[in-house]
């Protein structure tokens, strides 16, 4: 008896950084958040008055919102989509030995490295028209493209979200690979199983539990998207390019408003979490079974 | 598993949390210290950054030992120095003495202000001090002064002048443009006409002959600055953000007549295509690589574009005009007193210090536009734009109205009018979104 008595201390104790570290940057932050999206403070109203659900009513009621929504969930659906295919290829890809491995593992991880402001500015440079390097060599085979006008600069953010983190999906997927049973593999090679059918009947149910992993950590950054979009487009033209992030920035940065974008905040955050249970059960499944 | 949902609960939180913001914690009330020891300002950095870091270094080798005051700046980054100082405003904080702000904002950060009515401002512009003032209150003092000027390559325009066949093709091309034949100007006598059909001419999509690919390059990004840009051509066209009542006045025939300016510019390929997300800096690089042969922009950017050293293909070729639709924006960069500093006593005798032309001097002299029209006069031989200032400012200088939202004006009539400067949104509806969102800015 005492003995668990001990064991269940020493769980408290051992737990006891983590609960604060929790309590402290998580609960607190979120509780005064959600606080928050019931007054009207703002800059020029410091006193912040109660105001009920009147923030959450500007906040539906305006179109820049609806707008940032469905762009992120867009944006979001479609990176993470690309990101995941590509990351899973560039694993099986990867996952033998070839000659110069270590330089292209060192090549695909690359763009991880590099802060997601630090991108924008890099590619801020890399494709102005006038002094970029991109257009200039693009330039070079009589290809005039100006890749920030309208009509190109949704492909473009894409593009360099894909470039950044598809080296994440590939590093999650890469080590749930490292810890694949090769007996399968070998016994599908038995019984003559051709490439195709490996992959879909033994590697891919195996693996699904860690895809789904790197899906739903790199869906939960992507609808956070703000670094590079807002460096590169700042939301446009218009609120073309608007994310919900940036959305909730300028409303408190520049509007000065909080209340609002407290409220916008939380919004985001209950439309999310009813997913997390879904995804947790499907991430903690305890192995996929091949079929 | 419930543990593991929990974890996954917190970390999602904590992840999307992240987006939030907390309110207001009670900070120090502002009580006054006994008007010695340190006091904090914040600044950006840049030419106005640099040149306070000198002027803080006189002062605390100086003056300050007599004051029994010592000034420690803080250089937050250029872009978010205005977002960082909000939210020390929303947390009352104390931390900083004198906070850096502007013509555009003093309005939304008064309430965190302390206003400077015993600081003798007689030395400054009286446009750019009556532009710090809100309520009938002195909220802060000019540091800096900004406004816009025609930038143009003088080489390119002299040749135009003095060519007969260029001429000839000139008066082409302003007919196809304008429905009217014009001969060429000297960029000083340019009007917005004259500046569209020039845009036409120096683009190869209209003249194949063109020195450079573009006529121009027009500063549409998203972003509220660029919408001062913009208001040069609406009170050009004889507009205004609001009319004689106060109310919105952006569905106007003028207002409708400056979003097309720019539209007709961009989407007819006169203009660079990466004028959709520009603002000075890429403005600074078009005009650099010989690109474009003028642009509207930034008197800061003068000095830059003739410095062999950092325009090496453009130097001594570059000159400058008032802006063709006549007028010019005008805001000044400025310094207020925190209402929650604990030493405002200490604060208010730096404040005054700056309000000298002595101290403005030094500014100058390290690479500020001064607000203050003597300074300015004295120091003309370091940098040229600075009589250019002085005169455009007081001959064609405007500010748009100051009310409590109008930064947040800024920032909106860039997202409701951007689109429609390059041409992907109707220049009508976003006319009448911006009428609508500056009517409720007004009211609010």
């Amino acid at each position: 008896m005492a003995v668990r008595s001990q064991a269940s201390r020493a769980r408290w104790v051992l737990i006891s950084p983590l609960l604060v570290f929790a309590a402290v940057f998580v609960a607190y932050p979120v509780f005064q958040g959600v606080q928050t999206s019931f007054f009207g403070l703002t800059l020029q109203n410091p006193s912040a008055p109660w105001v009920g659900l009147a923030n959450y009513a500007h906040l539906f009621a305006s179109q820049t919102f609806g707008g940032a929504a469905r762009f992120t969930i867009l944006f979001a659906v479609l990176v993470t989509t690309v990101e995941v295919v590509l990351g899973f290829g560039l694993a099986v890809l990867v996952n033998r030995q070839f000659p110069g491995k270590r330089v292209v593992f060192s090549c695909l991880l690359l763009p991880i490295m590099i802060a997601p402001a630090l991108l924008g500015i890099m590619f801020r440079l890399l494709l102005n028209g006038d002094i970029g390097l991109v257009p200039a060599l693009l330039g070079k085979v009589g290809l005039t493209v100006s890749l920030f006008a309208p009509g190109s600069v949704i492909p473009l953010i894409v593009g360099l979200d894909i470039v950044q983190w598809t080296s994440f999906t590939f590093l999650v997927i890469y080590s749930g690979l490292q810890s694949f049973p090769p007996d399968l593999l070998e016994a599908a090679q038995v019984d003559c199983a051709g490439a195709w059918r490996t992959l879909t009947a033994i590697i891919l149910p195996i693996m699904s539990p860690v895809i789904f992993a790197a899906a739903f950590l790199r869906l939960i950054d992507a609808l956070r998207t703000f670094d590079v979009i807002y460096v590169l487009t700042g939301g446009g033209p218009g609120t073309m390019t608007t994310t919900l992030s940036i959305y909730v920035y300028k409303t408190a940065f520049t509007s000065g408003d909080f209340g609002v974008a407290s409220a916008a905040s939380t919004v985001i955050l209950l439309v999310l979490i009813p997913f997390v249970p879904f995804v947790v059960r499907r991430i903690a499944r305890p192995e996929g079974r091949a079929k | 598993m419930k543990k593991q949902v929990l974890a996954v609960i917190g970390a999602a939180a904590l992840a999307i949390g992240g987006a939030g913001c907390s309110p207001s914690t009670p900070g120090a009330a502002g009580a006054s210290g006994d008007g010695t020891g340190l006091i904090r300002v914040v600044l950006w950095p840049g030419p106005e950054g640099d040149a306070m870091a000198d002027v803080v270094d006189q002062y605390n080798s100086g003056q300050g030992k007599t004051d029994g005051v010592e000034v420690q700046m803080t250089l937050l980054s250029r872009q978010d120095t205005f977002s960082k100082e909000a939210t020390l405003m929303a947390a009352k904080s104390s931390e900083q003495d004198i906070y850096f702000v502007a013509s555009y904002n003093v309005g939304q950060f008064a309430a965190s202000l302390t206003p400077l009515n015993s600081v003798d401002a007689s030395h400054y512009f009286p446009a750019a001090i009556e532009g710090l003032q809100y309520q009938g209150e002195q909220y802060a003092l000019p540091l800096d002064v900004s406004n816009h000027f025609l930038l143009y390559r003088k080489d390119l325009i002299d040749s135009l002048l003095s060519d007969s066949a260029q001429q000839a093709m000139y008066k082409t091309i302003s007919a196809k443009v304008l429905g009217t034949v014009r001969a060429p100007k000297p960029a000083d006598q340019w009007d917005l006409d004259d500046f569209k059909a020039m845009s036409a001419y120096f683009s190869k999509t209209e003249n194949p002959d063109s020195p450079t690919q573009y006529g121009t390059i027009l500063q549409s990004k998203n972003l509220l600055y660029n919408v001062m840009l913009w208001d040069d051509v609406l009170w050009g066209l004889g507009g205004s953000w609001t009319d004689a009542d106060n109310k919105a006045a952006l569905d106007t025939p003028e207002a409708q007549q400056a979003v097309q300016f720019y539209a007709d510019i961009y989407t007819k390929k006169w203009a660079s295509p990466d004028s959709a997300q520009a603002e000075f800096p890429e403005t600074q690089a078009a005009i650099k690589s010989g690109s474009v042969a003028f642009a509207l922009q930034w008197s800061a950017g003068f000095a830059e574009l003739n410095d062999p050293a950092q325009s090496p293909d453009v130097a001594g070729k570059i000159a400058i005009a008032g802006m063709p639709g006549g007028k010019t924006h005008v805001h000044a960069l400025a310094i207020a007193l925190n209402k929650y500093s604990r030493n405002q006593a200490a604060a208010t005798k730096f404040l005054s210090y700056l309000a000298q032309p002595a101290a403005m001097d030094i500014y100058a002299k390290s690479g500020g536009i001064p607000a203050m029209p003597q300074v300015l006069s004295d120091n003309q031989g370091i940098n040229p734009v600075f009589a250019e200032v002085a005169n455009s400012i007081d001959k064609y200088g405007y500010a748009e109205p100051v009310f409590p939202k109008s930064f947040d004006a800024y920032s909106q009539l860039a997202e409701d009018l951007s689109g429609a400067w390059v041409g992907s949104t109707p220049v009508a509806d976003a006319c009448a979104t911006a009428n609508k969102n500056l009517e409720a800015l007004l009211a609010s």
